[in-house]
């Protein structure tokens, strides 16, 4: 695959991913501070700070868990290189 | 400000509205309707499924503008620090 076209498709990917990350967001944080009561139209104080604080512990995590998979992949990559390279020898 | 937007690209956001609008129905109705001795959506029940939408829609409203606010904190972090990166004058 050509680099550029590489490019394209990898920042397609992303804004795919992150269209699916702001949904599940959305999802959980509802679930998190929006009890099911639904006496009042409002947002209460205290949703609305539970709100602002969802999502910036969301973000946070999701930066997180991506860090950590790379980390986990490149060794997974660095491990199947260095077996390789045992048997090429062999 | 773009005037145009591209077909395909309305297409997609009105696919998105439409997506919403299902997702809310489903998730007012499983926290709203509770009673099923009748046909009939009781007066609570039409009460309390108009705030649940209010209160979605306000709800996706702020963490649309939290989300936004991140990132503008983060290519702000970017620029400052591609700043430092690149030579001096």
């Amino acid at each position: 695959m050509d680099p550029l076209r590489a490019q394209q498709l990898a920042a397609e990917l992303e804004v795919d991913m992150m269209a699916d990350m702001y949904n599940r967001m959305t999802q959980a944080c509802h679930r998190k501070c929006v009890p099911p009561h639904y006496k009042d139209a409002e947002l209460s104080k205290g949703e609305s700070v539970c709100l602002d604080r969802c999502v910036a512990k969301y973000l946070e995590v999701h930066e997180r868990m991506g860090k950590k998979l790379t980390e986990l992949s490149l060794q997974d990559e660095e491990l199947l290189r260095r077996m390789q390279q045992g048997t090429g020898t062999a | 400000m773009a005037g145009q937007i591209s077909e395909a690209d309305q297409i997609k956001q009105f696919k998105e509205f439409l997506g919403t609008y299902n997702k809310i129905t489903e998730n007012c109705f499983l926290d709203c309707i509770k009673d099923f001795t009748s046909r009939e959506v009781k007066p609570e029940e039409m009460t309390c499924s108009d705030h649940c939408l209010q209160k979605y829609l306000k709800m996706t409203q702020r963490i649309s503008m939290r989300f936004q606010e991140y990132h503008i904190q983060q290519n702000e972090a970017l620029a400052a620090k591609a700043g430092l990166l690149s030579a001096p004058r």
